[in-house]
């Protein structure tokens, strides 16, 4: 069971990074118009077929994950690393500190996430539009969640009476805390909630992107001459304008569908023993 | 330990007084700052040198010419009276206060009747109607995000109302499947029902609620007091994430409501609009925090009031 969840976890992390990876070489424009390959299916245009001026949309897909690709990733590991950094205080006995992060968390979280990071993206200048600001900002607002999290697995584990205890049976101070408190029992909660971070940072940047494209304005995420994977989303939502872009749908559904698939497999990965 | 945290019982409910009364103030204080922080003139947002002259007067008649503390002093006194200010760009120059009017009773709806589906959910989850099983089906419908289930409500809308999809049915139409794709998506019903259930089966387990059940008592009833707070947070963590979707839920199902109208704001640098419509949301938090600690004092009030347990020495 547990080795079977390992290898479903890995499987879905080298799909995902499949998509990734080569997103970073992805040439910076789309190839020029073909209106004789418009809205090609897969299997005149493979392996995704064409948008509507005949455009592969393998382009999108991995236009798409560049955009996302590193800030989503920056952002898991921030809120994994705070989620650690809060656990560890519950153990060490920092009451104060994680007094502080408590009220700071209460203050964070007291507005609605979206509207904090408009506010973010009012700020970022046009010209230097990317998803970083935006992800950093959605990790420091999950943070105190997981922070909170991490420290009540701490708490039952004992806190500071479970670190004193393992002392007694000779351990050392940092094996305790980097093997017993975080490898062994904060693993499953840090990384489920970067894993999560990962998957809402991504999915924040399809809404964001597409409700630009609804409004045909520029996205907040990313330069206007890259498109992100709302782009596929609002070329196959015109099927319901009889146009016929179900592949784009399909595919854009499936990358969302990936993002999801990789959050769950890493989470139970993580969970098992 | 314990008896210093009952002792502490009034720090939280304090803290989120305290930021219930901050929030529309710092609010409007961040973005009045962001506007000056911004490069160039205030007033050149309103109307860019490019294309207007007599930027001064602009500033002097659109209450920019004396900085920022003047400008958000003055903001704050003309919308403790009802006066939002006006818009810089989506509607320049018309008030703001008929867009908020008309935009809070779509949030309101959309918002209300999703937040009834949580609170469904969680009943359903305190109360064991909806069984444990149902949580990994809730969690799989909750992996699909906002904007997916939003698309699939406008397709439903525009398919079945077409070019009358802004008539009252089409309108009420809207609103119901955007409340339905916001309590769905994001697991705001799997987090709900599942947290819910949660807090209650570790209080199933105490002593007290196992002692009222061999009483004949119910188990709600028992377990109320002490889970109450926590039910509380989750609730206000709920709703906010509802405000949150609802931006997005607005924007696609073209539903005339606050996030909507935030988001205009923002894409249009509108920061009249902008200011209007965060000061409204920081009203809704700020609100929650309220309740959360009216909830929290309520229950504090009650323990104390109550006839203390003591311990029986073996």
């Amino acid at each position: 069971m547990t080795r079977g969840r390992w290898l479903l976890a890995l499987l879905a992390l080298v799909f995902a990074a499949s998509w990734v990876v080569p997103g970073f070489f992805a040439e910076p424009h789309l190839p020029d118009p073909d209106l004789m390959k418009r809205l090609a299916p897969p299997s005149e245009m493979p392996p995704f077929g064409a948008d509507d001026r005949g455009r592969p949309l393998l382009n999108y897909a991995l236009q798409g994950a560049q955009v996302v690709g590193i800030p989503a990733l920056v952002a898991g590991l921030l809120v994994a690393l705070l989620g650690v950094v809060g656990g560890l205080l519950a153990t060490v006995g920092g009451g104060r500190v994680e007094g502080a992060v408590a009220a700071v968390g209460e203050l964070l979280g007291a507005l609605p996430r979206m509207v904090v990071v408009l506010v973010v993206a009012l700020l970022v200048p046009r010209d230097a539009r990317g998803l970083m600001p935006i992800a950093l900002t959605w990790a420091i607002l999950a943070a105190p969640g997981a922070m909170d999290e991490a420290a009540a697995v701490a708490g039952r584990l004992g806190g500071a009476a479970f670190v004193e205890a393992l002392r007694a049976h000779g351990f050392s101070r940092s094996r305790i805390l980097l093997y017993h408190v975080v490898g062994l029992n904060l693993r499953p909660v840090v990384v489920r909630q970067g894993a999560e971070t990962m998957m809402q940072v991504v999915f924040l940047e399809i809404a964001l992107s597409y409700l630009a494209i609804a409004e045909r304005q520029g996205s907040f995420t990313h330069s206007d001459d890259i498109h992100s994977w709302a782009s596929l989303l609002d070329l196959g939502y015109k099927v319901v304008l009889d146009l016929p872009s179900w592949h784009a749908l399909g595919l854009g559904l499936g990358l969302i569908a990936m993002v999801a698939v990789t959050a769950v497999t890493a989470s139970a990965a993580a969970r098992a023993r | 330990m314990a008896a210093d945290g009952a002792r502490q019982w009034w720090i939280r409910p304090a803290i989120r007084l305290g930021a219930a009364a901050l929030l529309p103030v710092a609010v409007p204080a961040v973005i009045t700052g962001l506007i000056w922080a911004l490069p160039g003139d205030p007033a050149s947002l309103i109307c860019p040198p490019e294309i207007c002259s007599g930027t001064e007067q602009l500033a002097a008649r659109w209450n920019l010419d004396q900085g920022p503390v003047h400008f958000f002093l003055s903001w704050l006194s003309d919308a403790a009276s009802g006066d939002f200010g006006k818009s810089w760009r989506i509607q320049q120059g018309s008030p703001v206060t008929p867009l908020l009017l008309t935009a809070i009773p779509h949030t309101a709806a959309l918002v209300g009747l999703a937040l009834s589906l949580l609170l469904a959910g969680a009943l359903g989850a305190a109360t064991r109607v909806l069984p444990a099983r149902a949580d990994s089906l809730l969690s799989a419908v909750g992996l699909i995000p906002t904007v997916v289930m939003s698309l699939a409500a406008a397709a439903a809308v525009s398919i079945n109302y077409g070019a009358s999809a802004f008539d009252a049915e089409a309108v009420r139409v809207k609103i119901l499947l955007g409340a339905l794709a916001l309590g769905l998506a994001d697991s705001a019903l799997a987090g709900a029902a599942r947290g819910v259930r949660s807090i209650f089966e570790s209080e199933r387990q105490r002593r007290y609620v196992q002692m009222g059940i061999l009483r004949g008592e119910g188990v709600l009833s028992n377990a109320w007091p002490n889970a109450a707070p926590a039910i509380a947070g989750q609730m206000r963590a709920r709703t906010l994430h509802l405000l949150s979707g609802a931006v997005v839920v607005e924007v696609v199902l073209q539903i005339e409501g606050l996030g909507d109208l935030l988001w205009s704001g923002t894409l249009a640098q509108d920061f009249g609009v902008v200011l209007a419509a965060t000061f409204g949301f920081a009203l809704l938090s700020g609100s929650l925090l309220l309740a959360q600690a009216a909830v929290e004092i309520a229950v504090a009030m009650h323990v104390r009031r109550s006839p203390p347990v003591r311990e029986v020495a073996a």
